[in-house]
């Protein structure tokens, strides 16, 4: 009886259980240093080699160079929705029309201003502010030669004419019809746009968290149905159209952003592009729900 | 003793592993205030391309070399042609390719598949 106590208890006893092949404490332990040295490995010792840097990451005067570029290209081809999309790749604090106008303030107050090169870089930075209704401390210490509205000679073709017939006979006059006709400079105007961005607001809600909202009214305010829209950002775009939601009414329409990135909205063929990128970021709605930040774009006639 | 020291060196390895991938992969250190030198091939070749484009506008070739010079690569001449090529050979856009065709004309690397271009392109003022 007492035997079969004592082979009871004893096999109820923490000395009789098989014993496990690894020590829990141990393997954790381990898998935690190891963790912390693997990461002290890759973070500092060797950390990856770069190779794919973005315009982003720019330091400071590369970056400042990079907007340059941007400037020169816009002067050449006056396409501002490439424009803007480069400088949405700097992945930009604030506007990134006016850092083109702060990069032209530094540049002017530095000796890159004191080269033929580097002046025509500036003046071209001033032009591409300047036509979005932005303005820095370039404007003040660089004359700026405005080139922003083309000019087209007309060649009229209004002879002078010759003068009466008269009784008397006259010896030949020397006044012939002009060989040059007079030159008329006309300036034309800019490309007009037939529809301006009205209005951006911005909310955040939980049911259309990161949404852009496009509505595209005529000059009633009523909304404006099979209107293209088209949102980029910096690895592609995509073009919408209003109407396809009438429950929203006639000139909405909308697009879903990706948190984090950065969106330019326009009318394509029919109006400029937001000037601002529309950043999908980070928003606490009312109720305290984390949700992105979304839009509300209006276009309306210019 | 024994099993805790297996243990953890087991434990070791799997963290390292770990470590290793979170560190290279998963959260790579994301670099800043990099030199133009490291962008990537992408992003050179839309800098060229604006650079080239300013060129075709003012004609200020100098102006254009020196800008090319923040890429930091050894020999800017071939470099805008080797990029020149790779526009024409992967059918870029064709405003792109006269802009760079013209610059790389003028820095002296006009070669047969540039020719088509070169009838469209030239520099302005």
């Amino acid at each position: 009886m007492d035997d079969y106590k004592t082979e009871g208890l004893s096999r109820r006893s923490k000395y009789r259980r098989p014993r496990r092949e690894l020590s829990w404490i141990g393997l954790l332990i381990g898998v935690a240093l190891g963790i912390g040295a693997g990461l002290f490995y890759a973070w500092v010792l060797d950390t990856r080699v770069e190779y794919d840097t973005e315009p982003w990451q720019l330091q400071p005067s590369d970056r400042a160079q990079y907007i340059v570029g941007v400037a020169l290209g816009f002067a050449y081809d006056s396409n501002l929705d490439r424009a803007i999309q480069r400088l949405v790749e700097l992945r930009p604090q604030a506007d990134p029309i006016q850092e083109v106008a702060d990069v032209a303030c530094d540049l002017a107050t530095t000796g890159y201003a004191s080269t033929s090169s580097g002046l025509r870089a500036i003046r071209s930075l001033m032009q591409f502010y300047r036509l979005q209704g932005r303005s820095g401390c370039a404007d003040s210490l660089i004359p700026f030669e405005d080139q922003a509205t083309p000019q087209v000679v007309i060649d009229l073709p209004t002879p002078t004419p010759l003068p009466p017939a008269s009784k008397t006979p006259t010896p030949e006059t020397t006044l012939r019809p002009s060989p040059t006709p007079p030159r008329v400079i006309a300036p034309t105007a800019q490309p007009q746009s037939d529809y301006i961005v009205a209005a951006i607001n911005t909310f955040c809600a939980l049911d259309s968290s990161g949404l852009i909202e496009v509505f595209v009214q005529d000059s009633n305010g009523q909304g404006v149905p099979g209107q293209a829209a088209r949102v980029r950002w910096d690895e592609g775009e995509d073009t919408f159209f209003t109407g396809l939601k009438p429950e929203r009414g006639p000139g909405y329409a909308d697009f879903q952003m990706e948190a984090g990135k950065g969106y330019t909205v326009e009318m394509p063929g029919r109006s400029d592009p937001t000037t601002q990128p529309l950043v999908a970021a980070p928003c606490v709605t009312e109720g305290g729900d984390q949700a992105i930040s979304s839009y509300r774009v209006f276009f309306r006639p210019g | 003793m024994l099993r805790f020291l297996v243990s953890l060196i087991l434990g070791l390895v799997v963290g390292l592993g770990i470590g290793l991938y979170l560190g290279w992969v998963r959260f790579p250190v994301e670099f800043v205030d990099s030199p133009a030198s490291s962008l990537s091939q992408r992003y050179k070749d839309d800098f060229i391309v604006m650079v080239a484009s300013g060129y075709v506008k003012d004609g200020d070739l100098g102006g254009a070399v020196e800008r090319l010079r923040l890429l930091g690569v050894a020999n800017i001449p071939a470099f805008v042609q080797e990029v020149t090529e790779r526009y024409i050979s992967n059918s870029q856009n064709a405003d792109d390719i006269s802009v760079l065709v013209a610059l790389s004309e003028s820095l002296g690397r006009l070669t047969p598949i540039m020719q088509p271009y070169r009838q469209i392109s030239g520099t302005g003022g």
